[in-house]
C-alpha cells in the first residue's frame, strides 16, 4: 500500500558499520517518535547500475539495522544505501548514505594468535582475518589477498615488570627472546592497512607464562 | 627488469581528499554513471602497464578535471590545490622514468585512457569534473595498491 511520503520525520546517522567486509547498514529512529511503532524499509544502490533495488528481508522490519554484507561483496565497486521509515499510512522520505568504499573504508579484524612458550621466548603465530562469506562453505578469502601490505602491530607486556615492547610486521611468525622465566606475559595484536586512517579492532588479550628456568630448579636438587 | 617507481606522500594526498569526499560525492547526483571506477577499467591493468596508465590519469586530472572544475568553497579548493601539486609532482617523477624508457604504453593502457576520456565527455563538463573528483579515492587506492614499496625513481 503507497504510503504518504514525508509525513514521517527520517531515520537519523544512517552508515555502514563495516568489518571484514562484513557490511551492516544502521541508523537512529527518527527523532521524536518515541513509543510509535515505526517499520523500516531498505533499498541499496550499486554506483554506476541502474537502479535502486529492494532488500527484501529488510522490508517493514521493526530493528534499526540490516546487513547488506551479500549485496556489497564485490569489495571493488562502490554502494549507497537507503532506509524510509513507515507508520500506518504514512513514511518518511527515504534517508541515504554516503557513497560507501568496502575496499578503503571496510575495518580490518584483529588476526587469529597462538602463542607457545620456553623458558626465555615467546612465539607468535599470526593467522590473518579473513572476509566475509555468506556461506560456511564457501572457501576463505584472507585479507592479505586483497590487501597485499597488510601489516599487525604486536605489543608484548611483561605483567611482573609493566613494561612493553610493540612491533610492526609483515611476516606471521614471530619470536619474543630474552624474557624473564616464569613471568606471565600478554599479547595483544592489532591488524591494520597502510592507507587511509580506517577504525582498528584489537584482538583479544592472550596471557601465557614463560617455563620456570630448568638451570636454577637442576641446582636445587 | 626495472620498474617506475614513484616515491609519493600517499597519505597526505589521501588526507586531502578524505576532507572533501563526501561535500563533493554529494554533488555527483548521477550515480548510474561511473568514470573511473567500472571494475573492467582501472583492475584490468597489468604491471608493465601501471608507468604509463599513472602517467595518462595524472594528466587526465591536471589537465582536464582540475580545470573544467569550478569550486566556491574556499576550503575545497585549497583541498583540491595540494592534490593537484601532490600530482604535478609526481608527473615530474614520471616524466624521469620516460626519459629512462620505463614508461612504455601499450595498446591496452592507451584504450583504458581512453575508455576514461570517452566517459568523460558523455557527460557535461561540469558533472564530469565533480563526478571524477568524487571518483579520486579510487585512483588513489589503485596508485597505493600498484606502486607499493616505493622509492625515488
Amino acid at each position: 500500500v503507497p504510503c504518504v511520503s514525508g509525513g514521517l520525520p527520517k531515520p537519523t546517522n544512517i552508515t555502514f558499520l563495516s568489518i571484514n567486509m562484513k557490511n551492516i547498514l544502521q541508523w537512529n529512529p527518527p527523532q521524536g517518535l518515541q513509543g510509535v511503532e515505526v517499520t523500516y524499509s531498505v533499498q541499496y544502490f550499486i554506483y554506476g547500475q541502474k537502479k535502486w533495488l529492494n532488500k527484501s528481508e529488510c522490508r517493514n522490519i521493526s530493528r534499526t539495522y540490516c546487513d547488506l554484507s551479500a549485496e556489497t561483496s564485490d569489495y571493488e565497486h562502490q554502494y549507497y544505501a537507503k532506509v524510509k521509515a513507515i507508520w500506518g499510512t504514512n513514511c518518511s522520505k527515504w534517508a541515504e548514505t554516503g557513497r560507501f568504499y568496502p575496499f578503503l573504508e571496510t575495518q580490518i579484524g584483529p588476526p587469529e594468535v597462538a602463542l607457545t612458550t620456553d623458558e626465555k621466548s615467546i612465539s607468535i603465530v599470526l593467522t590473518a582475518p579473513k572476509k566475509w562469506k555468506k556461506n560456511p562453505e564457501e572457501s576463505s578469502i584472507s585479507l592479505e589477498q586483497i590487501y597485499s601490505n597488510l601489516k599487525y602491530n604486536v605489543s608484548i607486556y611483561n605483567t611482573k615488570s609493566n613494561r612493553t615492547w610493540s612491533q610492526c610486521v609483515t611476516n606471521r611468525t614471530l619470536v619474543f627472546s630474552w624474557l624473564e622465566p616464569d613471568t606471565l606475559y600478554c599479547v595483544l595484536v592489532e591488524s591494520f592497512v597502510p592507507g587511509p586512517p580506517r577504525l582498528a579492532q584489537p584482538s583479544e588479550k592472550r596471557c601465557v607464562s614463560t617455563l620456570k628456568d630448568q638451570t636454577s630448579t637442576l641446582k636445587v636438587k | 627488469l626495472r620498474r617506475c617507481v614513484i616515491s609519493l606522500d600517499m597519505r597526505r594526498i589521501e588526507e586531502s581528499f578524505r576532507g572533501i569526499k563526501n561535500a563533493i560525492q554529494a554533488k555527483d547526483t548521477f550515480q548510474n554513471v561511473t568514470i573511473l571506477s567500472t571494475s573492467e577499467t582501472l583492475h584490468s591493468i597489468k604491471p608493465l602497464d601501471v608507468c604509463c596508465v599513472t602517467k595518462n590519469l595524472l594528466a587526465f586530472y591536471v589537465d582536464r578535471v582540475f580545470k573544467d572544475h569550478q569550486e566556491l568553497s574556499p576550503q575545497i579548493l585549497r583541498r583540491i590545490s595540494s592534490i593537484a601539486n601532490s600530482f604535478l609532482y609526481m608527473q615530474k617523477t614520471l616524466q624521469q622514468c620516460q626519459e629512462q624508457r620505463l614508461c612504455r604504453c601499450s595498446q591496452e593502457a592507451t584504450n583504458a585512457t581512453r575508455i576514461i576520456h570517452d566517459y568523460y565527455d558523455q557527460l557535461e563538463v561540469r558533472s564530469a569534473a565533480i563526478k571524477s573528483l568524487g571518483e579520486l579515492d579510487v585512483f588513489l587506492a589503485w596508485i597505493d595498491k600498484n606502486h607499493q614499496g616505493t622509492s625515488a625513481a
